[in-house]
């Protein structure tokens, strides 16, 4: 008979440690599913954040952070155009948009549970309006708020304004608990801009009755969120989302490619066209940002007057199909006035043409047979997959053909909006995003109307003929008029601002999302970005 | 600073050339740089007769990778990758010469200055290299291009007011040690005139060191004009410049040869100079050699 030997005796002490490794493990996996269950949603992003105060906040994350934290009165729907109720469940305007009644829903709460009520509206439109920060002027036309409840508010408006609604969703109009703010130095009084001292204390908290609330910030690094617990509306579908700052698109492809975001949202679109797998899905979605060039026919380095015909000139010279190629490997779309598409008055546009022979014929009218030279001046940045050096490389390809010769300066932004707020510059290019759903906030930007931003910088205020009254007439006709005849006046007014040539939009971006498979509920809005609270991952 | 009286250091170029002929195996490395460096000033030089395409002109479909006829590939804007890398030659080589020899140049003569004179003249010239070595390199060049603006030039300017002070300082203590040797002193007793003194008895015993920093330096000033130019402080576009190629291509990093052939071109220039100085120090300077 074979005799085995004696198997190893194993000591007391291990025997105990593999028994309870073996009993512990069907418990260990069941705590491991949990986990997975409960992981972080994970978005890489370029944070850029000025502020997370509600009043001060100004920049792309603040909107997606702003929209996730706060909640405003309405809200703007998928389609883009219809009006949602927020934390109104009802209002309604008079005839010619001055006077707004909103009624608050009941239930709402924040997110320490206590009521939103009328008072902290007013509370937090006023801080918005007194604290000065960069969308102080968002609801400039209130002249004044009535609450005959705690759930009532009648908002009479200096002037007519059909886009008041389209501002009050904007989510610097969010609504902060001002019990909770006031008690840790936040002020609405008209000296707010010195006495309220709650700016570090809102990087550190949040008030807001949003699905999601402010977990931590560190600047720089990482901003986290966490499901409200107390939220009065459909519960968030995460536990948590972290959005790590990470700035450029080529460290946000490794990212995802490596598993360690589920979002990317600002991977280039030539680098992004190579990254589709089962597991990675790409996605263009319309944007309603904008890149534009600005002609200067005020600007002091100017060698020949910069006339409206040899603006055209300059506009015609531009291959603009060709620049969306170039700059954004095709993911974008042509853009005919500083009315992006899907604004309204957008519609039925001519789209811009290059036409080299008409812009050679028009030069030579003026005067300008052999051509001009231009000195560029413009920001060296990268503005929505844009890279500005590469457009301006661009363009002085294209307008070499039709005898326009450009120089190229590149410089910090800083310096640059320096040089445009000073003596300006003959041609230049920047970028433009929406700060709330409403045309009138493109003609009062880029039109030729008294105090606007590119009236003054494009130095039209000083030469005689440039300024369009028209514009400003159509503007005011338009804020008045009901939702039925209002797109036809914002189309007039497009066309007054194209026939301009002071801003020619050059490429209007789509935003490039690229996401893990495995996460659903991704897409673009104009007012939230990226909304946070329809982020789930596939069960 | 005692091996600067020596024959060797007198007639350092005899010492050089009879060195490299006696020990060629171990100068192989600085031949082979020698070599590399020509190679790139005759390309700066004929950059138009070797180029295939214009470095400015949209020749093919963007992104193209390397192929038969484009052999770097294009860039983002549909140009040759290697005709604007040898097109590049003529922006990078100039400017690392004009940064050292002006360097070189101007802390030589203010370091002497400062050694020679003693004083004020001293205090005056070795305080300003303090403030100014007290800034990192990198950051007071951005700084200085930042105010002076954006182009090739003024990134001179920025390098030039970088690199100045290393060499005042290692002048400044060159002349301050010769000046105390024997044969200064004896030159200062007969009555031999100042200027005369400094020009015939110390400069001759001084000036090695700068050499060998200016050719170990050459590669440094290479890499920094680079940098200022990726991030978008040197050349302005469209102007075929290495840096400003590197940081094209690195907005694409997925179509890498736009940022292969300019990274070569520098590796290959940065790697000669530095075994070209090595070679030079090795020779001019005894007290490395091991």
């Amino acid at each position: 008979m074979t005799k085995f030997p004696n198997p190893p005796r194993l000591g007391g002490a291990l025997k105990l440690a593999l028994l309870t490794t073996c009993l512990a493990m069907p418990f260990s996996i069941t705590a491991g599913e949990a986990m997975a269950e409960s992981k972080p949603l994970v978005i890489a992003r370029n944070l850029a954040i000025n502020s997370l105060d509600p009043s001060r906040a100004a920049c792309d994350t603040c909107l997606i952070y702003l929209s996730a934290v706060y909640e405003t009165l309405v809200r703007l729907g998928e389609d883009g155009r219809s009006v949602l109720p927020g934390l109104a469940e009802s209002w309604e305007a008079n005839g010619d948009n001055t006077a707004f009644t909103f009624k608050l829903n009941p239930k709402a709460v924040f997110a320490d549970g206590s009521p939103v009520e009328a008072k902290d509206v007013v509370w937090s439109w006023d801080r918005l309006a007194n604290a000065q920060g960069g969308m102080s002027w968002l609801l400039d036309t209130i002249k004044t708020v009535e609450t005959p409840d705690a759930h009532t508010l009648s908002i009479q408006l200096t002037q007519p304004d059909a886009e008041f609604l389209g501002k009050v969703m904007g989510p610097n109009a969010a609504i902060i608990n001002s019990d909770v703010a006031e008690a840790n130095g936040a002020r609405s009084t008209k000296d707010a801009a010195n006495t309220d001292t709650a700016e570090p204390w809102f990087l550190e908290n949040s008030a807001g009755s949003g699905p999601f609330v402010l977990q931590s910030y560190s600047p720089n690094d990482e901003l986290r969120f966490k499901r409200n617990e107390k939220y009065w509306g459909e519960p968030a579908l995460v536990d948590e989302i972290w959005m790590k700052n990470t700035k450029d698109s080529i460290a946000q492809a490794q990212m995802i490619q490596n598993g360690d975001t589920d979002i990317a949202m600002q991977i280039a679109p030539d680098t992004a066209k190579t990254m589709e797998t089962p597991e990675i899905v790409v996605e263009k979605a319309p944007s309603y940002n904008y890149i534009y060039m600005a002609l200067s026919p005020g600007a002091k380095g100017n060698t020949v007057p910069l006339t409206k015909p040899v603006r055209q000139a300059i506009a015609l010279a531009v291959d603009y199909k060709g620049v969306i190629d170039f700059t954004v490997a095709g993911a974008g779309r042509l853009q005919a006035s500083p009315i992006p598409n899907g604004f309204p008055g957008a519609d039925g546009l001519p789209e811009p043409t290059q036409d080299l022979e008409k812009a050679k014929a028009l030069l030579a009218e003026a005067g300008l047979k052999d051509g001009i030279d231009l000195k560029v001046k413009f920001p060296n940045q990268n503005y929505y997959g844009v890279d500005m050096s590469m457009l301006m490389q661009k363009l002085q390809q294209d307008m070499a053909k039709a005898n326009i010769r450009l120089t190229l300066e590149p410089m910090t932004f800083e310096v640059w909006l320096d040089v445009v707020k000073g003596d300006g510059t003959p041609l230049t290019a920047s970028y433009y995003a929406p700060d709330y759903y409403g045309s009138g906030q493109f003609v009062k930007t880029f039109g030729m109307i008294p105090g606007t931003r590119w009236a003054k910088r494009s130095g039209a205020e000083r030469v005689e003929g440039e300024m369009n009254p028209k514009e400003e007439q159509l503007l005011n006709q338009a804020l008045a008029a009901p939702e039925a005849g209002r797109d036809a006046l914002y189309k007039d007014v497009a066309m007054e601002m194209i026939n301009d040539r002071i801003i020619v939009p050059l490429v209007n971006p789509d935003n490039v999302l690229v996401f893990s498979s495995a996460v659903q509920g991704v897409r673009y809005s104009i007012n939230e970005f990226l909304p946070l609270r329809e982020l789930s991952f596939k069960k | 600073m005692t091996a600067m009286g020596t024959p060797q250091n007198n007639n350092w170029a005899k010492a050089l050339m009879s060195h490299l002929r006696r020990d060629f195996w171990s100068a192989l490395p600085a031949y082979i740089g020698g070599l590399v460096v020509l190679f790139w000033i005759v390309v700066a030089l004929t950059a138009p007769l070797w180029a295939p395409y214009s470095p400015l002109d949209m020749v093919g479909a963007r992104l193209q990778p390397p192929s038969a006829d484009h052999y770097f590939g294009t860039d983002g804007l549909g140009r040759d990758v290697l005709s604007r890398t040898l097109y590049g030659a003529a922006q990078s080589l100039p400017i690392a010469v004009v940064v050292v020899v002006v360097g070189a140049t101007v802390g030589a003569v203010l370091g002497a200055a400062a050694g020679f004179l003693g004083g004020w003249t001293n205090t005056i010239v070795m305080r300003l290299v303090d403030v100014t070595l007290s800034f990192p390199p990198m950051l007071l060049a951005m700084a200085v291009a930042v105010a002076l603006g954006p182009g090739l030039k003024t990134a001179a300017v920025a390098m030039i007011i970088v690199w100045w002070p290393l060499y005042a300082r290692l002048m400044q203590s060159q002349v301050i040690s010769v000046k105390q040797m024997d044969h200064v002193e004896a030159a200062v007793s007969s009555g031999v005139r100042r200027f005369r003194i400094l020009w015939r008895y110390i400069l001759p015993l001084s000036w090695t060191p700068i050499l060998i920093n200016a050719t170990m330096d050459f590669g440094q000033v290479v890499l920094l004009a680079a940098a200022l130019s990726f991030i978008g402080l040197g050349a302005a576009p469209p102007t075929p410049e290495w840096g400003q190629m590197i940081s094209e291509g690195a907005v694409n990093f997925y179509t890498w040869w736009i940022a292969a052939a300019p990274g070569l071109a520098i590796l290959s220039v940065v790697l000669a100079l530095n075994f070209i100085g090595d070679r030079v120090r090795d020779v001019l300077d005894p007290r490395s050699t091991t």
